[in-house]
């Protein structure tokens, strides 16, 4: 049997290139977590998403985007000026020792752009892969404008969210983004794994509205099953093309908790968490014969009244309404409750699990005054450990040492660099 | 070549599947779409459990009618087997050396019990990669505890940044961990297969849930850290836009999303309201203005767009340079001319279902398509051809280990 001692990444000798405002970084920052060695194309400068809001300002008045900050983790940096003939000569000199090139259309813009550079860098490469992503994909809609919001509406998730009374919610967060750039790491990796068995690469590209779609789980389903179109809830809603409302978000008494005792779904678990549950709100003298009129997460659950319905909700909802948090966390999730915490960013940090299991990891960044504790390793792979997170590379940080590597002399980087092609 | 294009990426691959729910499935259906062949461990007693969570196809429940199931097991095969018995589990380790991947996501601990724990399967089959996704990982307090996506959700911060501030949190539609964490396991199980190309060296690889998705939250806790600006739900209103909206439209609950970023969307919008509505949004504020009177620009505009229809407007809005989209709703989704022009959904037949459309990968290979082969499979549909065919049983066996109960 083969030793347990750690080798190096999974993606040890992989390089791969980035052209990238959001979306490919995040697909690099995987990449970057797994051995591979990802170097960022910027503009003179540095890309526009190092000064992007939302911001922090460092002591000195320097603006660094936090999505910049928070993406780019163990990265290089070479700045190449790509409207300059001498610029794209070292990208297709740069490609020819790549093996995958992400971009993406916040950083690129134009889709003739985006094949006008692949054409550079696949001319002598013919084993790379080259992976995009647009808000549609390309093809007929590869020119739609689109933006985060818009992304969350048109992959029907915005829809879902909020009260019924009131227009529906986005995430407020750049979600949609972000999960295509994890969907374009692993579709790049998997026509990576092609390229290395059969030397053949190709155009990947990657729909952010159908990652957003992805992530509704059954909607399209219940839509055919059911001629149902979900509607949203606020903290109420039909769970899973259920007839009826069952409520989900909780107040307790220092905060809310996630919680969907009944309404079925989920088998055997969701019955003994109820049934948990009851025993629990029995002992601290909170028992209601309501609790225990229906049989509220069996196959019968469709025939219960919404009557009833809110009834058990008003006897559940007075009893966690008395418990904090911790009390809810140790007396009821603990016990197989199948509650949790809904927590706050702030909150989060000071996760038990996640505390506990060394998540989080401090990255030294002084020189933006920007050290901080950031998300850990998003697997733990045997054999070969994702790398330690470095803080996001200085503008060019990299750009002589990279040309060096590619067999430029000294004297042709300062001829280039007076060219200002890099 | 012709026929290597049609069979996927994956071809060949050999994926024994333990996964269930829907953040292990949809990992594994990345394999069975890309042409792996994938056997989905379940048993009649201990179905995967989405089987029998709705939507039912036509309301009825039934172990075979669960569209909640289908859409994530497409392309793959069922073996029904009783993992309780030890002749089952014998057969389950059979399966083990024959494959190349080894997913679960069951809380930790549950494998070790039926005698297939990690070292186990390593053991069994060292060139094997092992994928072992759990909620919360599979150490720390938390690690044994039950829950699923929704749950994971609440843990992970995106909750808490879904809603109106001035409400509790609404829920997230979805097992937000659920569509996050499939993505960052396929990452790595893909790296994992492109090591052992390389080395001939299989590996584990475990994951929570929760951490993939707090992962996508890197911006929100450095916000907080280094700015000490707390980030909160906040609707639809995001800082320094001159609108960013829900915008109300003909009809019954009809919406679009509308973001206007620069003085030249601006004036995009300006001109199309003025066709519209005969409201001239130009004249009352400027760009600038717009910026710090959020309240007052939001009201106007939905006194223009609540008579429009909707689709109308996105294109018109698009034609003159904004950025809008249409609010899609379930039965939007699948008459979408953007996804339906992609080829999003695959119509696939099932025995207990009919023709339903399934959602299709969110990427494109420009020369290995991903193909979805098959609907989702009836429970046990594939054990006897697994039986014969795989572990090479004859048809005696198959039939004694049926009438024991092993085989189902």
């Amino acid at each position: 049997m083969p030793t347990a001692q750690a080798e190096e990444g999974a993606l040890a000798g992989c390089r791969v290139l980035e052209i990238s405002h959001l979306a490919a970084a995040v697909a690099g920052k995987v990449l970057a977590d797994l051995g591979a060695d990802v170097v960022k194309i910027e503009p003179r400068g540095g890309e526009p998403a190092r000064t992007a809001e939302p911001a922090h300002v460092d002591g000195g008045g320097q603006r660094h985007g936090l999505n910049f900050l928070a993406f780019n983790l163990g990265k290089r940096s070479v700045t190449l000026d790509l409207d300059s003939e001498a610029g794209r000569e070292i990208l297709a000199r740069l490609a020819r020792t790549a093996d995958i090139v992400l971009v993406d259309w916040e950083r690129i813009g134009d889709p003739a752009e985006a094949d006008r550079l692949r054409e550079i860098c696949t001319r002598d490469n013919p084993a790379l892969v080259w992976c995009e992503i647009w808000p549609y994909g390309r093809g007929e809609h590869e020119s739609t404008l689109a933006t985060e919001l818009t992304l969350q509406a048109q992959g029907g998730h915005l829809n879902l969210n909020g009260e019924i009374d009131r227009p529906p919610v986005r995430i407020s967060a750049p979600v949609a983004t972000a999960q295509s750039g994890a969907e374009a790491a692993s579709a790049a990796l998997m026509a990576y794994y092609h390229a290395v068995r059969t030397g053949e690469g190709q155009r990947v590209d990657v729909s952010v509205q159908a990652c957003v779609v992805w992530t509704l789980l059954n909607t399209t389903m219940t839509w055919q099953c059911l001629a149902v179109d979900e509607v949203r809830g606020g903290s109420v809603k039909k769970e899973r093309g259920n007839t009826f409302f069952t409520r989900l978000v909780w107040p307790c008494r220092d905060g809310f908790i996630q919680f969907g005792p009944v309404g079925g779904g989920g088998g055997a678990v969701r019955e003994q968490s109820y049934a948990t549950l009851v025993d629990w709100m029995r002992q601290e003298g909170h028992y209601r014969p309501i609790l225990e009129a229906h049989d509220w997460n069996g196959q019968g659950r469709f025939d219960i009244p919404q009557q009833a319905y809110d009834e058990v909700t008003e006897a559940i909802g007075d009893f966690i309404r008395t418990r904090t948090l911790a009390e809810l966390i140790e007396h009821g999730m603990k016990r197989r409750i199948l509650l949790a915490p809904v927590y706050s960013i702030p909150q989060l940090l000071a996760a038990e699990q996640l505390v506990a299991r060394n998540f989080f990891r401090r990255v030294e960044d002084d020189r933006r005054d920007a050290t901080a504790l950031h998300p850990g390793p998003f697997a733990v792979l045997s054999r070969t450990p994702l790398a330690a997170p470095r803080p996001a590379p200085v503008t060019g940080a990299d750009t002589v040492r990279v040309l060096a590597e590619l067999g430029f002399t000294g004297d042709d980087i300062d001829r280039l660099a007076a060219a200002e092609a890099v | 070549m012709t026929e290597r294009i049609d069979q996927g990426i994956f071809a060949g691959l050999k994926v024994l599947d333990f996964t269930w729910a829907a953040a292990g499935p949809i990992v594994t259906k990345q394999f069975s779409d890309n042409g792996a062949e994938v056997i989905k461990i379940e048993s009649k007693t201990h179905p995967d459990s989405v089987r029998l969570g709705g939507p039912f196809f036509e309301a009825k429940p039934g172990i075979n009618r669960s569209g909640f199931f289908a859409d994530f097991n497409s392309s793959k095969k069922s073996v029904a087997v009783d993992m309780r018995s030890d002749e089952g589990r014998d057969l389950v380790r059979r399966l083990v050396s024959w494959a190349d991947i080894v997913a679960d996501n069951f809380r930790p601990g549950v494998l070790t019990r039926w005698g297939l724990g990690h070292d186990v399967l390593q053991e069994i089959n060292p060139r094997a990669i092992l994928l072992s996704s759990s909620l919360y990982g599979e150490d720390g307090p938390w690690a044994t505890l039950a829950g699923f996506g929704a749950q994971g959700a609440a843990v992970a911060g995106i909750h808490g940044l879904t809603g109106w501030p001035d409400l509790p949190p609404a829920l997230p539609k979805g097992a937000y961990t659920d569509s996050v964490s499939p993505r960052y396991a396929m990452a790595a199980v893909t790296a994992a297969l492109i090591h052992r190309e390389r080395t001939g060296h299989g590996q584990r690889i475990e994951l929570s849930q929760v951490e993939t998705t707090v992962g996508i939250l890197a911006a929100q806790l450095l916000q907080w850290q280094l700015t000490g600006r707390e980030p909160v739900r906040s609707a639809n209103r995001e800082p320094g836009r001159r609108l960013h909206a829900v915008l109300p439209c003909a009809g019954e609950d009809n919406w679009i999303a509308v973001d206007v970023r620069t003085d030249a969307e601006w004036r995009g919008l300006c001109d199309v309201l003025a066709r519209l509505g005969g409201v001239d949004l130009a004249a009352k504020l400027s760009a600038v203005e717009a910026i710090a009177r959020a309240e007052e620009v939001e009201e106007l505009v939905a006194g223009v767009t609540a008579g429009a229809d909707r689709f109308e407007l996105m294109d018109r809005l698009q034609e003159a340079g904004v950025p809008a989209g249409v609010v899609l709703k379930g039965s939007d989704l699948l008459a979408d001319p953007r996804l339906r022009s992609r080829g999003h959904f695959w119509a696939l037949d099932h025995a207990e279902m009919g023709t339903l459309d399934y959602n299709g990968p969110a990427y494109r290979f420009e020369k290995t398509p991903s193909r979805l082969t098959s609907a989702a499979p009836l429970i046990g549909e594939h054990t006897d051809e697994v039986m014969r065919e795989v572990l090479g049983l004859d048809d005696d066996t198959i039939a004694r280990l049926r009438a024991d109960g092993v085989l189902q």
